[in-house]
């Protein structure tokens, strides 16, 4: 060999083993953005928050509890094919309930995410945004994480609260925290959010409305919480009145004039939605609101499809309906020979044929205007809290321990919501009429067994009186002679109630994994 | 130095001898290189026969040692070369060992070579950046030969490891055509998925791969056939010199290449079918309206009026039947190979197809191979490997889920109805669900993969001097594949598929890496030393793309664009991938050929880390003595060869995807604002590189004439900052599996896991004699895995979950081995009223007994009784315990070979003891209370009975079960009891002996082979997976997995199915 290729190949040779340059071993992603670079402009902030409002942080539980513990579990409706939903209703749930687990991982999805982008937020953003901006943006989060813990505290009683995910990674095993203090952080989440948030901000957005309106819902809550002899804590009551009537009489908010028009997609995030949930068609499965699969017929549904769990009224449910009480009712479920022209309209709409949930059902992607909506994407946007929610809240905390009232707020609010749906105003309030309007007012909307755990607290002889004299069975319809039948067959029997039945089951493969919860929950604060 | 310092004989029958004599040539050579070898040369002649007659062989390549050129034997196998005293003469031939003859002071030269033994292990042993001799290997290796790889036809060459290489356990993940297999040596180190090895093809590393998801197996565009040998590199003594992706183990392929010789055209071709080797007991028509009659009364509604009377019903439809087929498979390999002195080439051409046993699945493998070696000059040689592919898969089965709607369909549901429409569930009345039909599912859908593969190695190697080289090399793996998926709209009955939709999806991965090295080979006064330093960089990419659309006309227009536009969504990523750059260095010394030691080291840095945590250093060091040089030995003719090899190591880890220690956002669509940015993982900045520490000891003998010959490990494994995507509890927001709107669970250094154990083969040739011979190699691995720590306060607490059961099945804790089964203990079923007194009842989280009740809520006669383990008094969650493991506790293989003249005679088992398998199918065919079909013990489930009859059938004390000893449920329409929680009634023993392998061989005679111009012909037939011995329950005991914390789990598997094929394997003379 030449000494001149010698000498160029030991040059070629040195180049390569001189390695390559830094930069060689960056590797950052192209599709995803790091936490560490993003925070940079409040509308950096915005898309942060954005991601907190539906999709599929919220599936686990929308998708799989909200409806099943709201409803199913309190006597308001009934399918039978599906052995956990059996469960709920005739209260034989068992550790291995896959709606449990629905319910407690979805939430603490929400959670988790939320506690992430406000540690973003604090720690990672650029300093050129304002104060102002960062605050607006953490109380979005703070807003969506009061929400999450509120369900689970009504839900579960005592769990574990966590305020950085990142802490799990050394700590991964946590003890339940004590019930006042899960309330306690949520009135402290809602309280930053209601100062925080702006009175108005685009539509869907949370605003001071929201926070204040869930804080009022949550005070009212706590109220009864440890009070046992039927008297509320007054002090809490108090709370509760002046951030509902604050909503009721400030936020120059009315509710919509239609009731049917609120389960309409057209009308999504309409002013009386104070939180909605934001989902969007086309996104597949486990990012959207797939409550269409409770849909009693595939020929309405999308891609005529997945009308796989029709849920059915209970006969408990429809007797609360008077006959004036058209409106709601016709909008909540459907009866035999009932007739929807706006489901699959090109087909001539729907013609019901038996008894079941009409709320959520907005017909096809054709009626709707959505080519990429499916089963799985339904473009309702379901509201989590609604005007009229705090309106009953707002007359439930005027009424606060009396037997009655005839105080004349709490008759305008509550009146409000009668008269909206057709029905007669009341003269006088009590404990009984709020619970049963509120009953038909959020049926099918998840709230039903909120309500019942709300009543335990301060009453658990009341409460378990009502879930065990419940008419828990389906019911037929004849649209000719306008007479409904309860179904003489026996349906599942249920297991007679005691107070635990207000205290859902840790999902056991948790327990499994954290021995911890299954010790005595611990003060948080 | 002096050649006549070492022992100087000429060739024997003795291996030693020979051993030795290679020893001689080896350093003989050095020393040539050291001292300048007197100028006189001489001419000589020869003559190269063939081993047993003496028949002269035409073509036989004739090289001296050091120089180029060289001649090939005229047609009576006579040679002339001008040599010296010193030359050393190298005579080759393809099929034949090559022999290497000192020249000395002959004046003529014959050779006589035998014909190769191919089941014998290469003697050249791949060590990573360079080959030692197999008496020289000072860390733990293990060989297989091509040959031996094809005995057990294949689809891919991992699947034929299994039972063969001491230490490495096997097991197929998937027994779809071309499927899956996991391979582990030497245990479980890593949770964090990737345990599997990295593979090296001809200098092309393919790093650990994790699940590439529906069974499929990414290296099964490698054609077994084409494969000379590989090397499992294990002790980290032998790995480190790999670095970061080593730390598992490394499987090192290297693909046949030309010898220079004579051309050779070889062609080997087989054909078969498969079949199932055992179905599952399902419930006949008559059976399951029998049994759904005898429910309803209990229920007290839901009665089939079709059922009435079973007696008329027919057998109904078998869904295992109508699903399984004995499907064809074949394959053809035709190679060409030959060359010069200068140049050998191979050229080689196969096309591989299997149907799978379930319809919906088949595999096609087209591939072109091209080696070639050329000298250019004295000073430089150039050559590549390079590999073309393409491979076809459906695998719509296994995406289907077919097996399992196979198990679940009744059989009162025809495959097709009278009218030829495609049969379902029409009446849903009853708690009626409507499964799909497998049969049209696995036609109607389509699900293919198509895969281009380019993968190939191209080197360049300059002699600077005699003892100086550098090697450079450019190796690359080129993948593209596509996936097409179409669904139509279908109608089963009541099961209803509205609108049919596609998807078609693109994606690329481009791996490459540039790496070059200096070898430097001295021999000084009693030692020999081989240095190695050199560079590396890796690098990888990817890009994908992927549409759907749905709404399409007709069902047989597939092609994307037919679809609704206003339906099409689109995705699409390119990234960067990973990289990785190393500097590395090693050093081989022998002194006298008895002590040999070994030293490694390796700088890495990866992209996988955070920069304050990027690079990190590999080494190890081995020593080994070869006790038979030894002096007070050499008179020993009984021992061939001892050694003993001392191995430690450091090795580290880097098995986790990139950009985990920041937190990264995804872009989501929103009903809010168009977009928004979830937060898609829980980011852990300071994930590290996983350390593994390795000691190794073995002994290598080999006695009588290397009549038996064995290799021993023992060896101690122990890692620390385990590497782990740890599952948090379901509160932490994050899931390691799949769960919506979760976050990925951080990669975290989580505690330490230990793993030791020991490797044994034995080779033994039992009888051999001129006619006869038989030759037994038996292999035995033993590894105990243990977890050692957890993290702080050892609290994580790794567990798994089956969806089935709704809990935990598998956990991980410290002082068991990772992943153990666990749950609760069966105690039969509430079967007397004793029962209810004296056994434990199980409570609500409250600590509330249940009633004991028929009514819903309460537990009752035929309820599934659980030990109370903590002997509390009640059944909870404290009454779990460990239900074994599903990791192996020896796995071993046997095999047999028998020759009689012509014919030979493989039989060859595979064994796997001690390990549990979870069978998850079970649970729900086997649950009364299931609305799908069932397994026929269900038929067998618990029966009341009342003590009078016409007292009441709700007191306690007036029941009994008439079959105490079942485990079958009784009719309750309620499980406040929790029947079907984690328990030791679904944890079968998967130990087996299996049956891999007979193949039965005929080579025609060299007579016969002369009239036609033939060098070789032999024909076989072979049955693979020939039959199973075990106790299991399920298809096949054999499960694989890719997670270690999900192993172990028969969730309506793809069973292995037992093949029988006819084959030839020709060579054609010249």
């Amino acid at each position: 060999m030449r000494s001149k290729n010698k000498f160029f190949v030991v040059l070629s040779l040195v180049a390569a083993v001189a390695g390559c340059k830094r930069s060689f071993l960056e590797r950052p992603s192209n599709s995803q953005i790091s936490s560490t670079t993003f925070y940079q402009s409040t509308s950096d902030l915005r898309l942060a928050t954005a991601s907190l409002y539906g999709g599929s942080p919220w599936w686990q539980w929308h998708n799989g509890a909200l409806l099943h513990l709201g409803d199913v579990m309190s006597g308001n409706a009934y399918f039978g094919y599906n052995s956990d939903l059996v469960q709920l209703y005739t209260r034989t749930i068992t550790g291995q309930n896959g709606i449990l687990a629905s319910g407690w991982t979805g939430l603490y999805n929400v959670i988790a995410q939320c506690n992430t982008v406000i540690l973003a937020v604090q720690q990672q953003s650029a300093s050129t945004i304002s104060v102002a901006d960062k605050n607006a943006a953490i109380a979005e989060a703070r807003f969506m994480r009061g929400v999450a813990y509120y369900h689970l505290a009504v839900l579960w009683g005592d769990v574990p609260i966590i305020e950085d995910n990142t802490k799990l990674i050394k700590q991964p095993l946590l003890n339940r925290n004590v019930v006042a203090d899960v309330y306690k952080f949520v009135i402290n989440d809602l309280g930053f959010a209601a100062q925080n948030l702006p009175v108005t901000d685009a539509t869907g957005r949370v605003t001071t409305w929201s926070a204040q309106g869930m804080l009022a819902k949550v005070y009212l809550t706590v109220a009864g919480l440890g009070q046992n002899g039927g008297v509320r804590n007054q002090a809490m009551l108090d709370s509760a009145k002046k951030y509902a009537g604050n909503v009721c009489k400030n936020s120059g908010l009315s509710l919509l004039a239609s009731y049917y028009n609120l389960f309409m997609a057209q009308y999504n995030d309409n002013p009386e939605s104070l939180f909605a949930l934001q989902w969007t068609a086309g996104v597949g499965y486990g990012n959207g609101n797939d409550w269409l699969t409770f849909s009693p017929s595939s020929d309405i549904n999308p891609q005529k499809s997945g009308a796989w769990v029709p849920l059915a009224p209970t006969w408990d449910l429809y007797r609360n309906y008077s006959w004036k009480d058209t409106v709601r009712r016709k909008a909540s479920f459907m009866l035999n020979g009932d007739y929807y022209p706006e489901l699959n309209a090109a087909a001539g709409g729907f013609h019901a044929t038996s008894q079941s949930m009409k709320k959520h059902i907005i017909g096809n992607e054709k009626d709707n205007n959505a080519p990429t909506m499916d089963i799985w994407s339904s473009i309702e946007h379901n509201s989590i809290l609604r005007l009229s929610d705090v309106y009953l809240v707002y007359a439930d905390a005027i009424l606060g321990n009396n037997a009655s009232t005839t105080d004349a707020d709490a008759l305008l609010y509550f009146n409000k919501v009668r008269t909206r749906a057709g029905v007669d105003p009341a003269a006088m309030l009590d404990a009984d009429t709020i619970l049963t309007e509120r009953r038909i007012e959020f049926a099918f909307e998840g709230q039903y067994w909120l309500d019942l755990v709300r009543l335990s607290y301060y009453n658990p002889q009341k409460a378990v009186g009502i879930i065990n004299n419940q008419y828990r069975m389906t019911f037929s319809y004849d649209p000719t002679t306008g007479i409904a039948t309860k179904d003489s067959t026996a349906a599942p029997a249920v297991v007679p109630a005691t107070i635990s039945a207000f205290k859902l089951q840790i999902p056991s493969s948790e327990l499994t994994s954290d021995p911890k919860l299954a010790q005595p929950p611990v003060p948080y604060y | 130095m002096k050649q006549g310092n070492f022992p100087h004989r000429t060739l024997s029958g003795s291996h030693t001898r020979r051993l030795l004599w290679g020893v001689f040539i080896f350093l003989s050579f050095f020393a040539g290189a050291s001292a300048q070898a007197p100028p006189s040369s001489k001419k000589i002649t020869g003559q190269v026969v063939v081993a047993p007659d003496g028949k002269p062989l035409q073509g036989a390549s004739v090289v001296v040692r050091g120089r180029p050129g060289g001649q090939q034997t005229d047609a009576d196998g006579r040679f002339s070369l001008d040599v010296r005293d010193a030359d050393v003469l190298i005579i080759s031939y393809v099929g034949y060992l090559s022999k290497e003859v000192r020249v000395g002071s002959r004046q003529e030269v014959n050779v006589r070579l035998e014909a190769e033994d191919r089941s014998k292990l290469n003697d050249v042993v791949v060590i990573g950046y360079g080959k030692v001799r197999r008496p020289d290997v000072t860390g733990s290796i293990s060989s297989i030969s091509g040959a031996e790889l094809m005995k057990t036809q294949p689809t891919t060459f991992d699947q034929a490891l299994q039972g063969k290489v001491a230490g490495v356990v096997v097991q197929q993940v998937s027994g779809q055509p071309g499927g899956g297999v996991s391979i582990q040596i030497r245990g479980v180190s890593s949770i964090s998925g990737t345990n599997s090895p990295m593979y090296v093809i001809d200098g092309v590393i393919i790093p650990p791969v994790n699940d590439p998801g529906n069974g499929s197996n990414p290296l099964n565009s490698i054609n077994p056939a084409e494969i000379e040998t590989i090397d499992v590199l294990k002790d980290a003594s032998a790995t480190a010199i790999y670095g970061s992706q080593a730390t598992n183990g490394v499987v090192v392929i290297t693909t046949k290449r030309g010898k220079a010789g004579a051309p050779l055209i070889n062609y080997d071709g087989y054909a078969g079918y498969q079949e199932i080797p055992k179905k599952l007991p399902t419930m006949n028509l008559q059976q399951l309206a029998t049994y759904i009659n005898a429910r309803a009364q209990v229920w007290g509604f839901d009665n089939r009026p079709e059922f009435a009377n079973p007696k008329y019903l027919g057998p109904g439809t078998d869904w295992q039947k109508e699903l399984f087929r004995k499907p064809p498979q074949m394959n053809h390999t035709l190679t060409v190979s030959g060359g010069d002195a200068r140049t050998q080439y191979l050229l080689s051409g196969s096309y591989f197809q299997q149907q799978g046993m379930a319809l919906g699945s088949d595999f096609q493998r087209y591939s072109v191979r091209l080696n070639l070696d050329n000298k250019t000059t004295n000073w430089l040689k150039v050559g590549t490997s390079l590999q073309m592919a393409h491979v076809f898969e459906n695998v719509n089965s296994t995406a289907s889920s077919v097996i399992n709607s196979a198990m679940n369909l009744t059989p009162d549901i025809p495959v097709k109805n009278p009218d030829g429409t495609w049969g379902g569930v029409t009446n849903t009345n009853g708690w009626v669900n409507p499964v799909v039909n497998p049969v049209a599912i696995a036609l109607l859908i389509k699900n293919q993969r198509k895969r281009n593969q380019l993968f190939g190695n191209a080197y360049a190697e300059v002699q600077f001097t005699k003892d100086l080289a550098l090697r450079n090399e450019v190796s690359g793996n080129f993948d593209f594949s596509t996936q097409d998926y179409f669904s139509p709209s279908y109608t089963f009955g009541k099961l209803v598929n509205g609108t049919n939709s596609g998807s078609s999806n693109y994606s690329q991965n481009i791996y490459g890496v540039f790496r070059s090295y200096l070898t430097y080979n001295h021999y000084f006064d009693h030692i020999s030393l081989n240095a190695v330093a050199g560079h590396e960089a890796q690098s990888s990419s990817y890009e994908n793309i992927g549409g759907s659309r749905s709404n399409f006309p007709a069902n047989n227009v597939q092609a994307l664009n037919a679809g609704d536009a206003t339906t099409a969504k689109n995705s699409g990523d390119n990234g960067l991938g990973s990289s990785q750059e190393s500097y590395f260095g090693r050093i081989n010394l022998s002194w006298n050929d008895k002590y040999l030691l070994t030293g490694n080291i390796r700088d890495d840095g990866s992209s996988n880390f955070p920069a304050s945590n990027r690079w990190v250093t590999t080494w190890s060091g081995a020593f080994a003595w070869k006790i038979n040089n030894e002096a007070f030995l050499k008179t020993v003719n009984v021992i061939n060869e001892l050694k003993l090899r001392l191995g430690y190591g450091l090795t580290n880890n880097q098995g986790i995807p990139g950009n985990t220690f920041v937190t990264q956002l995804t872009t989501v669509a929103n009903g809010l604002s168009g977009i928004a940015q979830f937060q898609s993982n829980l980011a852990n900045p300071s994930v590290t590189w996983e350390k593994t520490n390795y000691y190794n000891a073995g002994v290598d003998g080999s006695f009588l004439n290397n009549r038996i010959s064995f290799s021993f490990d023992g060896y101690y494994r122990k890692t620390d900052g385990l590497l782990l995507k740890i599952p948090l509890p379901l509160y932490s927001g994050t899931t390691a599996g799949y769960s919506p709107g979760s976050m990925a669970a951080p990669y975290v250094n989580v505690g330490v896991v230990s793993n030791k154990g020991f490797d044994l083969r034995v080779s033994s040739t039992n009888v051999n004699l001129r006619d006869f011979s038989w030759k037994t190699d038996v292999v035995v691995s033993r590894n105990i895995n243990r977890v050692v720590s957890l993290g702080a306060g050892d609290q994580a607490n790794l567990s798994q979950k089956s969806y089935v059961i709704n809990d935990i099945i598998e956990k991980t804790v410290v002082g068991q081995p990772i992943g153990e089964f666990y749950g609760y203990i069966f105690d039969g079923v509430f079967a007397k009223p004793s029962d209810f007194t004296k056994h434990a009842l199980p409570v609500d989280q409250s600590g509330n007994p249940y009633p004991i009740s028929p009514a819903g809520g309460g537990i009752w006669y035929g309820d599934r009784k659980f030990k109370d383990l903590n002997g509390d008094g009640v059944i909870d969650t404290k009454d779990q315990t460990f239900l074994g493991s599903p990791i192996p506790k020896f796995q071993f293989g046997i095999n047999n070979t028998f020759s009689y003249k012509n014919f030979d005679l493989n039989v060859f088992f595979s064994g796997s003891v001690g390990n549990k398998v979870f069978n998850e199918l079970a649970v729900s065919q086997t649950n009364s209370q299931n609305n799908t079909n069932f397994f026929s013990s269900v038929l067998n489930y618990a029966k009341t009975a009342l003590v009078d009859p016409t007292g009441s059938a709700s007191d306690v004390n007036n029941v009994y079960v008439t079959n105490p000893n079942t485990h079958v449920v009784g009719l309750r329409n309620d499980n406040t009891n929790g029947n079907n929680r984690p328990s030791n009634l679904f944890i079968e023993d998967g130990s087996f002996l299996r049956c891999k392998n007979i193949t039965l061989g005929y080579r025609l005679s060299e007579k016969l082979l002369s009239r036609v111009h033939l060098q070789s012909f032999r024909v076989y037939a072979t049955v693979t997976n020939a039959f199973i011995v075990t106790n299991y329950s399920g298809m096949d005991p054999e499960i694989g997995s890719w997670n270690p914390l999900q192993a172990g789990w028969d969730q309506g598997y793809y069973p292995q199915g037992r093949t029988f094929t006819v084959g030839a394997n020709i060579t054609f003379a010249k």
